[in-house]
Parts: C-alpha cells; sequence; structure tokens
C-alpha cells in the first residue's frame, strides 16, 4: 500500500478524475450484478412458464439499459483513470529530464547512459502501471469483488456463498505466487536476452578479426549456444506463465461443482429456484477477475514502489554546483590568472593537477601539450566550473570565476570539446546551437571561419543536411569543424579548443587558426593538442607531465631549450611529412 | 527508421506465410499440440453440457437417484481435471514451439550476418544490424507466443462452442452466429483504427527515448552553451505529443475493447433470452439447455477479448519480420572462393595489375603491380587515402576486385579455398580487437585444437608472456568489454600472440599508430621482428625506422606506387623517403 502514500501528491493533483473514474467503477460494479439476476428471473418464469410478452420486453428492456449504461461508464472510467496514469508518466519523464539538465558532469561521469534511459523508461512505465491498472486492481479486488459476494450471499443465499467461496482464496494466492516467481524467471530471462545482445554486438564490431581468422562458424555456434540458454530461460517462463490459465480453470471449476451440488439440495429444500443457481454461478464467474486481481495486486505494487523510489533517489540528487547567492550577473572579460596548487577529481586518490600556475593576457593564446592523463582537460573542466573543490584560485577579468553567474561565465566561454558532438538535427540548428534563431549569414560567417562552409555546400541539402545517426555521416574533421563553428557563433571572449583539431589535415589546420587569428584579435584563446603545428603561433606554452608543468614558454623558447617539446616537435615534423606524401616535394 | 511502413494485405500474408515456413521442422510438435488443444476444448464443452444434463434430468424434476448423479459430478470434476493438465501441457508446448521457431530464425539472422560482406557493414550502422538479431526477432517471439497461439486458441474455442450449441439447438446456434458479424466488424474497425493510433504511440514514444538518450550524451554542449531551457521545451513538446498520442490510444481501446465486447456478450445475452422467452410461450424449454447456452456465450466472450488486446503487437511484428526478412535477403556477400585444394606452401605473393574502387566509380588502386618473394618483406609507406589499406583489404579478401589479379604461389587468391586463406593468411589489424573472454581465450580464438603449452608459447614468441605472467590470473585473467582494462600495448601483444599461435605462412601487419608508452613499444618492435622470420610479410609502416631491413618499400600516393626500392635504393632516389630519412636522423636541411 505504501507506494499509494508515495503517490498521494498525485491522487490529490487529479482528486476530480479519481473521484469521478472510481464512482464510475463503483456503478459498474452495482449494474453488472444486475443481467445474472434478470437470467435468473427468466429461467424461473421460463420454467414455471409465467412468462409473458411484457415481462419478457421488460427484463430486456432493462438489460438493454443496463449495457448501454455500462458501455458509457466503462469507457468514462477507463479515460479518467488510464489518462491519469498517462499523465503521471508524462509529469515524471518531464520531472526527470529537467533534472538531468541541470546535473553536473560528475552526475554523468558516474552513472552509465543506459541506466539513466532505464528509469525514465522502465521506471517510470512500472509507477504508472501502479496509478492505473494498480488503482483498479485495488478497487476492483475490493469493491467489485465485495458487491458481487453481497449480491449471492443476500440476494441467493448466504450458505452457498460460503460454500462456494472456499476455493477462491486459493487462486488469489496462486496467482500472487505464480506472479512472483513469473517475475523472477522474467528477469532471468531477460539477462539472457541482455547476454545474447551483447554477444550480437561484440561480433559485429569485431567482425573483421573473426573474418580474418575464419572463425565464422565457431562464432556461430557460440551464438547458438546463447540463443539456446535464451530459449530455455525462456521456457522456465512459459512453464510459470502457463500455470495460470489451468489453475484458475481447476479453481472455478472446483467452485462450480461445489455450488451446483449444494445448490441442487437447496433447490430440493425448496431455499432456492433454479434462476437462482443459473444466476449464482454467473456471478461466480464474475468473481474470477477481482480475484485475480487481487492475486496481481501486490505484484504490482511492489514493482511500482521499488520503481518509485529509483526514480525518487535520482530526483532528489541536488545540484551540485550553484550560483553564489549575490553572484555577478556580468559577463566575464578580461585577463586569466590560473593559480591551483592542488585539485583531485572527486573519488579519486592522485592529484590531476599539481601547482599549475599561469597567466593569460586579454588577446593571447594559450597552448596546452602533454600526454592524454598529462591534466589538459582537468584544467580546462575547471576553467568550466564543471567541478569545484581546487586548492588556490581561477580569476577571469575582474573576479574569481565562481562569483559569477553560471550561466554569464558560459555564456563568455566558447567551448569546442574532444569528443565532437553533433545533435541529430540540420547543419544549420547544429551550428546555431546556441542561438536557435540567428540569421543565416552569421551561420556561414562562422562556417567559412572554421573552413567547412565548402563542405556543407556539397551536401545534397546544403545548410538543411541532416547530420547524425539517421542523416549524412560526417568525416572527423568535418565535425570537428562545426563544432567549432558552433562555439564561434557566441562569439566568445574566451574560446577553448580541446585538442579540436586532431582530425583536420595540416593545411586545413593552418588555414582554420590563421582565420582565428584575424577574427579574434582582441579574445582570448586555448588550445588544447597532441600536435605541436596546432600551437606552435601561441603566446605562451605549457607542457604538462602528470599533472605539473614541466616547460613553458613561447615556440622559440622551447626549442631552445632541448627538451620534451623539442624532442616531440623534431619527430612530429617528420610524421607530418610521411602524411602529406607525395606533395612533399614541394 | 521512425517511420513504420504500413503494408498491403497481400505483403502481410506473405510475410505471415513465410513465417509459417518455420514451423515446419516441429509440424509433429504443432500436430500434438493442435491435438492436446482439440482435447481442451471438447473438455469444455463438455461441462456444461454434464450440467445441462443434470439440471434437466435431476434438478428440474427432482429427481435425486444417487448413481446417476455421483457419476455425473464425478465425470465432470475428472474433465475439469484431465483438462487443468492437458491445457498446461498444451499451453507449455505451444510456448516451446513459438520459442524454438525464433531461436532457429535468430540463428538464421546471425549465420546470415557472418556471410555477409564488409561493404554491407561499411554501410549499415552496427545497432541497426543488431537489433535485427535481437530486438527484431523478440518482437516476432511475441508474435508467435501471444498473437498466433491465441488465436489459435480461440478459433478452436469458437468452433468447437458453435458445434455443441448446433448439438443442442440448431435454429439458436444459428442466431449466435449472428453476433460472429459483429463481432469481425469490430475487430475490422479496431484494427484500421489501431494501426494508426497505435503505430502513432510507438513512433512518439521512440521519439522521445532518442531524444533523451541524445540530450544525455550531448548534457555537456547543452550546459556549455546554456541551452538547457529549449532542451526542456522540446523535450516538453515530444512529451506533450507522447502523451496525446498515448490518451488516443487509451480511448481508442476504451471505445472498442472489453467495454464494446461486452456490450456484444449482451446483445447475445438478450437474443438468448429473448429465443428461449418466445419459444416457451408455445412448448416447455428445457431449463438445463438455457444453463448451458448461457455458459457457451459467458466462456466464448474471454478468448475474443484476448485475441482483441494481441491485435496492437501484430502490426508491430510485422514490422519487425519485414526487417529481419530484408536482412535474410540481403545480397551483399563476402567475396565468393572456389573449392579447391590448393595449399599456400611458400608464400609468393604476386599483385598483377590490380586497379580497385570501393563505389565502382573512384579508384583507389589504380593498377597496382608487385611481387613479394617468400619469406620477405614488402612495406607500405604513404598517407592516409592513399592505398595503403586498400591493398590489405584485397589481400584478405574483404572485399571483390574485377581488375587484375592477385597470386599467392602462383594460384589466384581466388581459387584458394576459405580455409586455407585464412589459416595461412595471419592479419594483425591497427585496432587489436579483444573479446570478452581471457587472456587465453583471446589468444587462442574457439580453437580447440591449441594446448595451453601452445597458446604460452605464442605469448612467449611475441614477449606478451612477461605482463601476462604479472597479472593476478595469468592466463585465464578476465579481459573486459574490448579489452579496456589493458593497455593498448598489451591489447596489441595480444593480438600478435593470437596470430602467431595460428602460424600462418603471410603476415599482414597493419601497424599500430596509436600513442603506445615507450616501455611497450619497443617490445612491439622486437616481437614483430621476430614474428617476420620466415614469413612473407606485408606490412603498413607509419614509422620508418621499422621497415629498414624490409627487402621492398612501396612508396604509395593516390592510388599510385610513387617509388619503390630497398632502403638503400630508395635513399639514393633522393626523393620523398630520402627526405624522410634525413628529418629522421635529425639532419634537418
Amino acid at each position: 500500500m505504501s507506494v499509494f502514500l508515495k503517490l498521494d501528491w498525485f491522487f490529490k493533483e487529479r482528486k476530480k478524475e479519481y473521484i469521478l473514474g472510481l464512482l464510475m467503477l463503483t456503478i459498474v460494479g452495482i449494474l453488472i450484478l444486475i443481467p445474472p439476476k434478470i437470467i435468473g428471473y427468466v429461467i424461473d418464469e421460463i420454467g414455471s412458464r409465467t412468462l409473458t410478452t411484457v415481462s419478457l420486453l421488460k427484463w430486456i428492456a432493462i438489460i438493454i439499459v443496463v449495457a448501454l449504461v455500462m458501455y458509457v461508464m466503462r469507457y468514462y472510467w477507463r479515460m479518467m483513470i488510464f489518462g491519469s496514469s498517462n499523465y503521471l508518466a508524462k509529469i515524471l519523464r518531464e520531472k526527470l529530464f529537467c533534472h538531468f539538465t541541470k546535473m553536473s558532469s560528475s552526475f554523468y561521469q558516474e552513472r552509465r547512459i543506459g541506466d539513466l534511459m532505464a528509469h525514465a523508461t522502465n521506471d517510470v512505465s512500472a509507477v504508472q502501471q501502479t496509478a492505473g491498472a494498480g488503482v483498479l486492481t485495488l478497487f476492483d479486488s475490493i469493491v467489485t469483488g465485495g458487491f458481487v459476494i453481497v449480491a449471492m450471499a443476500f440476494t441467493i443465499d448466504w450458505r452457498l456463498t460460503f460454500i462456494a467461496l472456499i476455493p477462491m482464496p486459493f487462486m488469489a494466492l496462486s496467482t500472487s505466487f505464480y506472479g512472483k516467481l513469473l517475475h523472477e524467471r522474467f528477469g532471468i530471462a531477460q539477462a539472457a536476452f541482455s547476454d545474447l545482445n551483447d554477444k550480437t554486438q561484440e561480433s559485429i564490431a569485431g567482425i573483421k578479426v573473426i573474418k580474418t581468422f575464419g572463425q565464422q562458424k565457431e562464432d556461430i555456434a557460440d551464438f547458438t549456444k546463447l540463443s539456446e540458454n535464451l530459449v530455455s530461460k525462456n521456457m522456465k517462463v512459459a512453464r510459470v506463465d502457463s500455470l495460470f490459465d489451468p489453475t484458475i480453470s481447476l479453481i472455478v471449476g472446483i467452485s462450480f461443482l461445489l455450488s451446483l451440488g449444494f445448490g441442487a439440495k437447496f433447490i430440493v429444500d425448496g431455499a432456492m429456484t433454479i434462476g437462482d443457481l443459473v444466476a449464482f454461478n454467473t456471478y461466480l464467474g464474475l468473481l474470477v477477475w477481482p480475484m485475480l486481481a487481487f492475486g496481481m495486486l501486490f505484484n504490482i505494487m511492489e514493482r511500482g514502489s521499488a520503481s518509485y523510489d529509483r526514480i525518487h533517489q535520482l530526483l532528489s540528487i541536488p545540484v551540485e554546483i550553484d550560483d553564489k547567492v549575490d553572484a555577478l550577473d556580468t559577463r566575464p572579460a578580461g585577463d586569466i590568472i590560473f593559480a591551483v596548487d592542488d585539485f583531485k577529481f572527486p573519488g579519486e586518490q592522485k592529484s590531476s593537477l599539481k601547482n599549475v600556475h599561469f597567466e593569460l593576457k586579454q588577446g593571447q593564446t594559450l597552448g596546452i601539450v602533454g600526454k592524454t592523463g598529462a591534466g589538459k582537460t582537468a584544467i580546462l573542466k575547471l576553467l568550466l566550473r564543471e567541478f569545484e573543490g581546487y586548492e588556490g584560485k581561477i580569476i577571469f577579468g575582474q573576479h574569481q570565476i565562481d562569483e559569477y553567474k553560471k550561466s554569464r561565465l558560459k555564456e563568455a566561454i566558447g567551448y569546442v570539446p574532444q569528443e565532437h558532438f553533433l545533435f541529430s538535427t540540420t547543419i544549420t540548428n547544429n551550428i546555431a546551437f546556441s542561438n536557435i534563431d540567428v540569421e543565416r549569414e552569421k551561420v556561414e560567417h562562422v562556417a567559412k571561419l572554421a573552413y567547412i562552409h565548402e563542405d556543407i555546400l556539397a551536401f545534397s541539402n546544403g545548410y538543411e543536411t541532416i547530420v547524425g545517426e539517421r542523416g549524412v555521416s560526417l568525416s572527423g574533421g568535418q565535425k570537428q569543424r562545426i563544432s567549432i563553428a558552433r562555439a564561434l557563433l557566441t562569439n566568445p571572449e574566451l574560446l577553448i579548443l580541446d585538442d579540436s583539431l586532431s582530425a583536420v589535415d595540416a593545411k586545413t589546420e593552418e588555414a582554420i587558426l590563421q582565420s582565428l587569428k584575424n577574427e579574434r584579435q582582441h579574445a582570448t584563446t586555448i588550445i588544447t593538442s597532441h600536435r605541436l603545428s596546432a600551437i606552435e603561433h601561441a603566446h605562451l606554452i605549457i607542457v604538462l607531465h602528470e599533472g605539473t608543468i614541466v616547460e613553458k614558454g613561447t615556440h622559440e623558447q622551447l626549442m631552445a631549450l632541448k627538451g620534451k617539446y623539442y624532442e616531440m616537435y623534431q619527430l612530429q615534423q617528420l610524421e607530418r611529412l610521411v602524411e602529406k606524401g607525395g606533395e612533399a616535394d614541394e | 527508421m521512425n517511420n513504420q511502413p504500413t503494408f498491403s494485405n497481400r505483403e502481410q500474408t506473405k510475410i505471415l506465410l513465410r513465417l509459417l515456413k518455420y514451423l515446419k521442422p516441429h509440424k509433429i510438435s504443432v500436430f500434438f499440440a493442435l491435438f492436446l488443444l482439440t482435447l481442451t476444448v471438447i473438455g469444455d464443452v463438455l461441462g456444461p453440457y454434464i450440467i445441462k444434463v443434470f439440471l434437466d434430468n435431476h434438478v428440474a424434476v427432482l429427481n435425486f437417484e444417487t448413481k446417476p448423479i455421483v457419476f455425473l459430478a464425478g465425470s465432470y470434476f475428472a474433465i475439469q481435471v484431465l483438462n487443468v493438465f492437458i491445457s498446461y501441457f498444451q499451453l507449455v508446448k505451444f510456448q516451446e514451439i513459438a520459442l524454438n521457431v525464433i531461436g532457429q530464425l535468430r540463428i538464421d539472422v546471425f549465420s546470415k550476418i557472418h556471410q555477409l560482406g564488409t561493404r554491407f557493414f561499411d554501410t549499415t550502422p552496427a545497432g541497426s544490424i543488431v537489433s535485427r538479431a535481437t530486438n527484431d526477432t523478440e518482437a516476432i517471439k511475441d508474435l508467435f507466443v501471444s498473437v498466433l497461439s491465441s488465436f489459435v486458441q480461440a478459433a478452436f474455442l469458437i468452433v468447437g462452442m458453435y458445434v455443441a450449441m448446433f448439438l443442442l439447438n440448431p435454429i439458436l446456434a444459428c442466431f449466435a452466429l449472428l453476433i460472429l458479424p459483429l463481432i469481425i466488424m469490430v475487430i475490422y474497425i479496431y484494427r484500421k483504427y489501431s494501426s494508426v493510433v497505435y503505430m502513432t504511440m510507438r513512433e512518439k514514444l521512440s521519439q522521445l527515448n532518442v531524444k533523451l538518450s541524445e540530450s544525455l550524451s550531448g548534457m555537456g554542449i547543452v550546459q556549455a552553451f546554456r541551452q538547457e531551457e529549449r532542451f526542456n521545451d522540446e523535450f516538453h513538446q515530444i512529451n506533450n505529443e507522447h502523451f496525446r498520442s498515448a490518451m488516443n490510444n487509451t480511448k481508442l481501446n476504451s471505445l472498442l475493447l472489453r467495454p464494446v465486447i461486452d456490450l456484444i456478450y449482451f446483445v447475445a445475452v438478450v437474443l438468448l433470452l429473448s429465443y428461449f422467452g418466445v419459444s416457451s410461450f408455445e412448448t416447455a424449454v428445457e431449463v438445463g439447455v438455457i444453463f448451458a447456452f448461457i455458459t457457451y456465450i459467458n466462456r466464448f466472450f474471454e478468448p475474443i477479448n484476448q485475441v482483441m488486446e494481441q491485435l496492437a503487437l501484430f502490426q508491430q511484428a510485422l514490422v519487425a519480420s519485414s526487417r529481419v526478412f530484408a536482412l535474410i535477403d540481403e545480397e551483399e556477400l563476402e567475396p565468393a572462393q572456389q573449392q579447391t585444394d590448393y595449399e599456400i606452401r611458400d608464400g609468393f605473393i604476386e599483385f598483377k595489375n590490380v586497379t580497385f574502387s570501393y563505389d565502382g566509380k573512384t579508384p583507389v588502386l589504380k593498377n597496382i603491380s608487385f611481387t613479394v618473394n617468400p619469406g620477405e618483406t614488402v612495406a607500405l609507406v604513404g598517407s592516409t587515402g592513399s592505398g595503403k589499406s586498400s591493398i590489405i583489404n584485397l589481400l584478405m579478401r574483404f572485399y571483390e576486385f574485377e581488375h587484375g589479379d592477385i597470386f599467392i604461389d602462383g594460384h589466384s587468391i581466388k581459387s584458394y579455398s576459405k580455409n586455407e586463406l585464412r589459416r595461412k593468411l595471419g592479419l594483425v589489424l591497427q585496432d587489436p580487437f579483444l573479446f570478452y573472454g581471457t587472456i587465453d581465450s583471446n589468444i587462442r580464438l574457439h580453437d580447440k585444437n591449441l594446448t595451453d603449452k601452445e597458446v604460452q608459447a605464442a605469448a612467449q614468441f611475441v614477449q606478451a608472456d612477461q605482463f601476462i605472467e604479472q597479472l593476478p590470473d595469468k592466463y585465464n585473467q578476465k579481459v573486459t568489454e574490448r579489452g579496456s582494462t589493458l593497455s593498448s600495448g598489451q591489447r596489441q601483444l595480444i593480438a600478435f600472440a593470437r596470430t602467431i599461435a595460428t602460424n600462418p605462412k603471410v603476415l599482414v601487419l597493419d601497424e599500430a599508430t596509436a600513442s603506445i608508452d615507450t616501455e611497450t613499444e619497443v617490445a612491439i618492435q622486437s616481437s614483430l621482428e621476430k614474428m617476420r622470420k620466415g614469413r612473407t610479410t606485408i606490412a603498413i609502416a607509419h614509422r620508418l625506422s621499422t621497415i629498414q631491413d624490409a627487402e621492398l618499400i612501396l612508396v604509395m600516393h593516390k592510388g599510385e606506387i610513387v617509388e619503390r626500392g630497398n632502403h638503400q635504393q630508395l635513399l639514393s632516389q633522393k626523393g620523398l623517403y630520402h627526405k624522410m630519412y634525413l628529418l629522421q636522423n635529425g639532419i634537418v636541411e
């Protein structure tokens, strides 16, 4: 029952619908008692040959009216109750989504998107079930079932009612038991299904290896084994699933037999008529569903409750990084002072940054070099205020970055991430992401700056081409350049290119860097890169190793140092030449 | 994928018939299940008849002779109990058949996937191939397990009820037939609307999920560009649309499912009562017959309700089936091999005027010719798109080519059996793909003939044993998905061991460019050197230092070989290779 208490707020919100719906259910519960009675009367009148045209017409008219009223009522209570449960699903999804948009990147690092999706789909639909079918089964099993029993006991014979009901609790018990068993086995079958899914995914991802080693047959054998396992797990489900109908019909059959045997005795005693017995049996038929519902009720509630708890738990995760009370409502601009003595990612022992200090004047470009894991991304994440809890200060313009409103800070930064993520919509909408209504000229302008304009025109639908999974697949370099255009559109105070030129060829890289230089003379830029050519021109270059700065200076200074930077530079010159291929002769 | 197609009746029948063909191997089981079903239907029909006899012969005339009554009660009870068992086995049997059919279909799909050529995988997203083999077949399972078996059961039960009614009272049974068209009409109307309404709801749901998963994956970008509000609005809009379509679906179900079937039930009851009432004006009517008819009519509607509720699944399963069959019918197969018993003994390779294009328009290899002597190494150098990888793709028979030919030991590569090629050509991919399992299973790859010793020897040979021995479970160390717990260098070494374990005659290397730490790189280079010894090797080299001792170096550019020769010859040509060499030694011109 606790789940109904937890959903209390919702039932209050939809008070009108639930009251109306349950009222109609009650009326249906009463009306449904009438036809069996009438059938009984007609049979008695036929038996005693007292049936007249008038009485027959009367009975038939009543049945027709009752049937029509019931049809209308049944339609409306469904709309009220199932409609409300649809509504519940809708608002839960909305709440979750809104909450997801407020969660920081550490939230997303700790959770898998598949799991979050499962909460927003499976758990929501389990709760929806509770508010719809759950309410219905609760009401049906108690109210409708109660009415039928009352009608049997008071209008026909209470002794017979008692006798006929003896087997019924077994139905509720067994269906509840089966339900539980079914749920367990279904879970196991689901796991087998997901094994099969993983296997298929792996085989397709590794198809070249399988082909190379000529292992198709063995791989199919492997799959066959998993498929057979799934079949056998599903069979276990089927064995429980198939128990429901026979059990129900057995229990109902026994009930029937009891009521017929004792009913016949009561008829002989003159306590009831044959018509009563027929009506009684029809009532028994009406009891089947409430008894089943009673058995199912517990399972529905249990699942709904667990799902609701999971959703609730997710919703109660607080927003991690929020604005300070008197946060500045200005767009930061000016010099950047980065002075972080120590920073660890949450839950990690090792420091990701140690004694990283640098200053960047407005309009300057900073280049950051280092291996994966050297701390490049950590610097950027702190600048973007995706993480907090570091020792030291980060100042942007006149103030520390956490003194600005978060939205204003983000407004000032144009971020081009390492994983170039595009949304499956048109190229225009992807570039105009930060301002979806911006004029076309601006979109084209930044596309030209990012050297992607020509590529876009070459697509069949130009700027209106859909990209992503359901559209044109772009090369890594094209995606990167669109991401750059997207960031340029906001005309940011600080542009961050997080290894965002890795997939474009050397010539284009040079061109993009040149156009950035011309366009953004007074704005600050930070570039991280594996490839040194992307940062050669920077005013300041820092070389990171295991979270600390090992070399710092301009390109010339670092080359003269003949250290790490110099080594890397030499190596890459060679690779560049190889990449340029035959054109290197120029 | 979101636009669910609608099918004409003919297409539906075609798909259904093709699905039913899968029942063929289970013919005997099907007949047995149908036989059991017939028995349960007879039981269902007999029950009310016994009660009728009881009511008419005993209760109505107040004749309570013990023996016949005990007989009646006994047989009623026996039939009930028997029926419980038979119907249980019948239900299980139907499910068993359905599950086995789907199991087979799934294996067929998967086997087909393995026959498909690389071209197919280039053009079809992996996710959609996976869902053909899993989600779509699962939808067909629902069709077989729920829809078809409940259709068959309903049909049998309805026929059984009608037969019983005809035996009891043919005229009334004819009247009862009148409700059939009514039901068929409701089904028709429901199908007509639900195919639209239900499909719209499914489509909105999938849009909702796509939006959700995309937003979750791109949340970093959404937040960085402060678009939370817009995304909330967009989600709100789709959520609302989904809600509206769900309400339409609820409305349709409320109008046309259970409530309307119940209404028809009352029509049937009214029909019955009027008939018996009117006939009672003239002659006496047996009360038991009325009872039996009422019971039959009550039972009659249960399977109909069940069938109606499954109808929505039907459409979905048809869509899934059509997709599965499209994959099974896919014609982009892998290149064919002739079945000969030619063997690769020496590993003498010759490319002769090979021209190749992926799309049939722009050639990526133009008239390529070269030879590699047994045991020698040829290295391919050049930029991305120069054609290096295509040479390997053709040699490995990933793609079919039309112009020119490739010979191994004098026979065309097309004439070797698939087995022979796979056994004698060993490819090491740039991205060493590891499977979920253990180190051991990743080296031996299903080859049960390999002994543990041989596996370890292979690891030793490529010097992978050093790091493997340091793992807590050594060769039985678990390898997670894609081998994410191992460094890329370690993964590469395992991939080497895997290739060496098959002892190939020809080695094809796509050298790794991934950032590998210096220590493992040294190990990898010396392993490679060992592996190449005594084997014909074709290698793509990104680092020139590794190929100085190659007998032949081909410098490729735009599908052509622009320079060729050994290290010394290329140096004296003073071309590109020369430049590279100078740079490598730190002598900048």
